[in-house]
């Protein structure tokens, strides 16, 4: 290990630095800088040319497994996929009129959404960053539609500061302009007293002047932050005579009580940045034309029971629609279950593989798509997408639609909760799900309670063939079991988010297993 | 969120949850007992179910299961930290609810184990290492 940079700043907060500032991509960037021998991400799928006379088995029809598939099948081989559901897509879902769900230990639902409306219970955004996901809309005709990810306008509701900006709505708007605009009066009340003259360079003060003055709306003369427009007025400027009335700034001390400045960052996480998309017409939009290419070679309602191999090949054993067992074999397996479900399979592999499935934790994540009769959001507050943040973790956040725009009803996610609030939301009956989200949205929009229709909720970790939202790596779990999951267990190699540094995410799972195929290529023309 | 952020994002929710917790304590009215049957309901029944019989190949059973009525601590050690698919409790649970609980667990559906004490807890929670990410803001 090269310990020439550990002083003063030790490689691993370099590199958490990195992370903290520039995510996955500048992490692994910096990683192989550092002579890790970490990969450079992929934006493409791997160039499988060669031999390709292999009969593969890909279980699980999720993005990863599709993906798999696609590329495989492209390659030459001679591919049958496996998926215990009667559709495609995995967590790649969307709830619409007629959507069937039961939870492990929950009631039947049937969604009873208007035709036309829908709500993305799993993934639900996709940054700009998501090259191989956007990659396959281009290849497959998918068309997207932007994703608002944040709304200058809407409300910040936390209840757990006091104060007078506590236990009500406030828009974000507000708290930012002010909460930054004071900090910046502050500081720059300190640069001209002096206070830091030692950490400038001749020249410097004057443009860090500039930049507080530019960042927090701080007047000409002498730097006090005083409102401004972009705060919001008290009377919009109009036609005429109406120049506008501006608003009043919240007291800081208030604002700081509230917590409410905990919504703000400089930059958004490399994961949550604009540019954000979303399909047209909901998120199962891509696993469908998946589906549709690969046509008969995706086998439904293919529940895989045992996975078995000798050095000649694997065997996937399954169960049917109709109860029927049976099994396919092949050269390689690609598995793309989760390892959630995976630890349920009888699996033939080596105990320490077996182990290191065993050591990765799920999330637990709950949400609600609540059809609303109009879009009061829109129509009475003027918020158009983008969500409504709580400090009520049960909640999470609300979020409004980016679909649907001015019209007539419209599917909002009522919370979005995960870990042990996940648990005991996911313990209440489907209608008081509805109810919990009712009130919680009633808190800031007095239209809320009394436009809920009806409801879909989702609790991933009760899913069957789901089992949990996503993987979560601990340290520990990331140095020790990860990397021997990355590499085959005999013919079988596994794929999926859980096996990338983009965790959750179905850009995960894509380039996850463009990374496996690549392997199993390479090994198919050793 | 990217895992690879995590530590980083990590550092962070722990400075803020503890901030978070200071606010709770001075803001929020004193909180209701709740029974240990009340805190199964709420908290566990969603996959352990209120039989204690979970749900075979997703969620393990507690009812006659040797584990839950084991030695004491690395059963409250699991409430805290969370493992597999079940969550940390850590933050959501106080000494007394985590104590109630799984006195409640230990002699329910026919199981029958000691009773766990709050101070019991609070000794596992001092000393066990934290290892379980606070919620992030937005996650994906």
């Amino acid at each position: 290990m090269n310990e020439a940079i550990a002083q003063p700043l030790s490689r691993r907060s370099f590199l958490e630095g990195l992370g903290g500032v520039g995510g996955t991509g500048l992490v692994l960037a910096g990683m192989s800088a550092l002579g890790f021998g970490i990969e450079a991400r992929a934006a493409a799928p791997p160039v499988l040319s060669g031999r390709a006379g292999k009969r593969i088995v890909v279980l699980g029809s999720g993005v990863a497994g599709l993906t798999s598939a696609y590329e495989l099948r492209k390659a030459g081989y001679d591919v049958v996929l496996l998926e215990a559901r009667n559709r495609v897509g995995g967590r790649s879902y969307t709830a619409r009129r007629g959507t069937q769900l039961t939870e492990l230990g929950g009631e039947p639902q049937t969604c009873s959404f208007d035709e036309g409306l829908y709500i993305n219970p799993g993934p639900w955004r996709i940054p700009y960053h998501h090259y191989g996901y956007l990659h396959y809309c281009r290849t497959l005709g998918v068309p997207v539609e932007l994703f608002n990810n944040d709304n200058d306008h809407s409300y910040i509701y936390y209840e757990k500061g006091s104060g007078p900006l506590a236990r009500r709505p406030v828009r974000k708007q507000e708290v930012a302009a002010d909460t930054r605009g004071y900090a910046a009066e502050m500081l720059a009340k300190q640069v001209n007293q002096g206070a830091l003259d030692q950490a400038f360079s001749p020249g410097d003060k004057e443009l860090f002047l500039d930049y507080l003055k530019s960042e927090g709306y701080l007047t000409d003369k002498d730097f006090r932050y005083i409102g401004t427009p972009g705060r919001g007025y008290d009377t919009d400027p109009g036609a005429g005579l109406q120049p506008g009335v501006p608003s009043t700034p919240y007291a800081m001390s208030d604002l700081l009580h509230s917590h409410t400045w905990d919504t703000l960052k400089s930059v958004s996480d490399f994961d949550q940045q604009r540019t954000m998309f979303q399909p047209l017409g909901g998120m199962d939009r891509l696993p469908a034309a998946f589906g549709r290419d690969l046509g008969p070679i995706v086998h439904l309602q293919h529940v895989v029971e045992k996975i078995s191999q000798t050095d000649q090949g694997v065997t996937v054993g399954y169960v049917d629609a109709q109860g029927q067992r049976g099994s396919v074999s092949g050269d390689y397996c690609v598995c793309t279950l989760p390892l959630s479900v995976l630890r349920g399979v009888d699996l033939q592999v080596s105990p320490g593989f077996k182990d290191a499935i065993g050591g990765v934790s799920y999330a637990l994540v709950g949400k609600i798509g609540l059809q609303m009769k109009r879009r009061f959001w829109e129509e009475d507050h003027a918020i158009y997408g983008g969500h409504i943040y709580f400090d009520d973790a049960d909640v999470g956040s609300i979020n409004l639609p980016s679909t649907g725009w001015l019209g007539k009803k419209g599917v909002v996610l009522g919370y979005y909760q995960f870990f042990a609030n996940a648990a005991k939301i996911s313990a209440l009956s489907l209608a008081e799900r509805q109810a919990f989200a009712a009130a919680a949205g009633q808190k800031v929009f007095p239209q809320y309670a009394e436009n809920v229709e009806t409801s879909f909720s989702i609790a991933w970790h009760r899913v069957p063939y789901n089992l949990g939202g996503w993987a979560q790596w601990s340290d520990d779990g990331r140095r020790d079991a990860y990397p021997k999951l990355l590499e085959p267990d005999g013919r079988i190699y596994l794929a999926g988010e859980h096996l990338s540094y983009i965790g959750g995410w179905q850009e995960g799972g894509i380039e996850s297993a463009w990374s496996q195929i690549a392997k199993l290529h390479k090994r198919v023309n050793a | 969120m990217s895992k690879s952020s995590a530590r980083y994002v990590m550092r962070l929710l722990v400075a803020g949850a503890s901030l978070a917790v200071v606010a709770q304590a001075q803001a929020a009215p004193p909180p209701t007992e709740l029974s240990g049957a009340s805190l199964f309901a709420q908290n566990c029944s969603a996959c352990h179910q209120l039989t204690g019989k979970g749900v075979p190949g997703a969620f393990p059973a507690l009812a006659g299961d040797a584990f839950p009525q084991g030695p004491p601590e690395p059963v409250v050690r699991l409430l805290l930290n969370g493992r597999g698919g079940m969550p940390s409790f850590r933050a959501d649970l106080d000494d007394r609810q985590i104590a109630t609980v799984l006195t409640y667990v230990r002699s329910a559906w026919g199981n029958h184990a000691p009773r766990i004490e709050p101070a019991m807890v609070a000794r596992v929670r001092g000393s066990a290492a934290q290892d379980h990410a606070a919620q992030a803001l937005q996650a994906h």
